[in-house]
């Protein structure tokens, strides 16, 4: 549970921790766009090389990575069994117990796991390299054309990062209340089923009532000191882009046309 | 029947950047059968060090006995559910661990995840409720819609109800009025005597330390300062200066009166004190 990063601040100092957020924000689009283009093995061979260099330019650690996909394993492999049922296109690869295997459903599964992958390693990038105050602002300016539309721009800013900034609160809240109630006799790891499923409620209703508990306070303090949505309110840290940022942005949308040709010429 | 600590270092989140060395080398004998107070400054590491206890944090390097239960670092450890039926633990903020629809369900469900069947550990859980000070009329009630004071009454029920032979409580009292703060301090100091249990106890309260306690352990930046009887600790006033610690108002009291020439050594509470003054005035 420690070793969880997704969403949280680390403070290294690096390139990317540098960047405007508005930039950092729209480049991850991009990027989350470019991973959804069908261009084949060499697309995603070129984003795998693209994502870990950003990955290693920002100072993380790659374990995360391996960590983050412990959990979906079950998922992929689920996936992994309909595809080989369903998925009957391409050369045979070969056959096990009279049931053929094709080589579209090993690499459909294939594809699906480096998607997965990819998005994990973006957006754990742009969170972690991000102060959420600054992840705020970049939401803010970028929503900021849809007023016109009478998107609220500011209360979607303001609500993402509450969610963003209370990720690992409630991740240190759930390992306080796992321990609480390990020291009750819940045991999750050696325990019968029956009583595992007793554990887990034992610590889903904990959470459940301190996080609205949570929310309750915040929104007192919030009021308390006079915050109002819909006030128009100056910045104390204003955003400049620089020219890096431009190139960023450029880059992703040049990475964009790239595998879009990609798909079409494969 | 011992708990040692064994030069035993803890830190948390090892190879991150938040890395932080919360314990180090932790040698340290708990007196069974007696009442430990574990006292320092916020941040001493004082629940960190008591989560080692019954197995919720496992040493970073070192060993670690409690009674036949010996945990060395980086070893995997089996069977920690044994090890917590001994050693109950109440959080410092108990009340969150709270859950089930009914008070007595959640005082019994400690017992009933160690084996008691559910009569038995229905009346396991009545009793509790009553040690606590809380009426029957509770029983029934969402443990949600209390008090917080009366929510870590019931936190500390649920563990009472496991009977652990050794009982480690994280500032039980902090957040009580003061009358509820005696009367829990008085029933862990029951638990000691009358049932013989080994009680472990952090707090910031001196006199809780003077009136209750056999001995103390003072923790410093994550390491043990000292290791006494509560008495040496008092006597001796270069800890309590160089510590920062006000002394509990019946050893100032005896102080100044030392310093005006009236002798009241032997003297354990303030009706023989005053009889002693009475005496020298007269
Ligand atoms: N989950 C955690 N991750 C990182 N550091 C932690 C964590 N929990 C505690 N610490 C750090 O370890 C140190 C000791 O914490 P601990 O909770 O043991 O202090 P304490 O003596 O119980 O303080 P208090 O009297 O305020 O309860 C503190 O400096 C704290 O910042
Ligand atoms: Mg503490």
């Amino acid at each position: 549970m420690a070793s969880f990063t997704l969403g949280k601040y680390l403070p290294y100092n690096s390139l990317i921790h540098k960047m405007d957020p508005r930039a950092k924000i729209i480049v991850m689009m991009l990027l989350l766009c470019a991973i959804f283009i069908p261009a084949g093995f060499i697309g995603y061979g070129i984003l795998v090389v693209i994502v870990t260099s950003i990955v290693l330019v920002s100072k993380l650690n790659l374990k995360f990575v391996v960590n983050s996909m412990k959990p979906m394993m079950f998922m992929l492999v689920f996936l992994l069994i309909i595809n080989i049922l369903v998925i009957k296109t391409g050369p045979i690869l070969f056959s096990l117990f009279s049931l053929d295997i094709y080589l579209d459903a090993i690499m459909q599964t294939f594809y699906i796991a480096i998607r997965l992958l990819l998005m994990i390693m973006i957006t754990t990038c742009l969170t972690a390299t991000t102060k959420p105050l600054e992840l705020t602002l970049g939401i803010e300016d970028l929503l900021k054309p849809l007023k016109v539309v009478k998107v609220p721009a500011h209360e979607i800013a303001m609500m993402i990062s509450i969610a963003l900034r209370f990720i690992p609160t409630l991740i240190e809240e759930t390992e306080r209340i796992m321990k609480a109630q390990a020291s009750r006799g819940v045991d999750l790891q050696e325990g019968k089923i029956k009583e595992k499923i007793g554990g887990i409620l034992s610590l889903i209703v904990p959470l459940f009532v301190s996080s609205f508990q949570r929310a309750e306070e915040l929104a007192f303090a919030m009021e308390a000191r006079g915050y109002s949505p819909g006030e128009i309110r100056t910045r104390y840290k204003q955003l400049h882009m620089k020219y890096g940022d431009y190139l960023a942005i450029v880059f992703g949308v040049l990475l964009n046309i790239v595998m879009l040709t990609l798909s079409m010429v494969f | 029947m011992s708990i040692e600590f064994k030069k035993i270092d803890y830190t948390y989140s090892v190879n991150t950047p938040f890395q932080f060395v919360a314990l180090k080398q932790i040698d340290l004998n708990i007196e069974m059968n007696k009442v430990t107070a574990i006292i320092g400054a916020t941040g001493s590491g004082k629940s960190t060090l008591v989560q080692h206890l019954n197995g919720l944090i496992l040493p970073t390097s070192g060993q670690l006995i409690v009674n036949d239960f010996v945990i060395n670092a980086n070893v995997k450890v089996r069977n920690l559910k044994s090890l917590r039926k001994n050693v109950g633990l109440v959080f410092q903020f108990p009340e969150y661990q709270l859950f089930e629809e009914s008070i007595i369900k959640d005082i019994a469900f400690g017992p009933k995840n160690f084996g008691v069947p559910e009569d038995e550990a229905n009346k396991i859980a009545k009793a509790s409720l009553k040690l606590v000070g809380l009426d029957e009329s509770y029983l029934e009630k969402s443990p949600l819609d209390l008090s917080g004071g009366q929510k870590r009454r019931v936190a500390i029920a649920g563990i009472l109800a496991m009977e652990p032979d050794v009982l480690v409580l994280d500032e039980p009292t902090a957040g009580l009025d003061p009358q509820g703060a005696k009367q829990m301090m008085e029933l862990f100091k029951k638990l000691n005597t009358v049932h013989n249990k080994t009680v472990l106890l952090v707090t910031h309260d001196m006199e809780h330390v003077y009136n209750y306690c056999d001995n103390v352990v003072v923790m410093k930046k994550g390491e043990v300062f000292l290791n006494s009887s509560v008495n040496t600790f008092f006597e001796n006033t270069t800890y309590l200066d160089e510590l920062n610690i006000l002394a509990p108002n019946i050893i100032r009291l005896k102080n100044m009166l030392k310093n005006h020439n009236i002798d009241v050594s032997g003297c354990d509470d303030i009706h023989s004190i005053c009889d002693k003054i009475v005496k020298e005035l007269k």
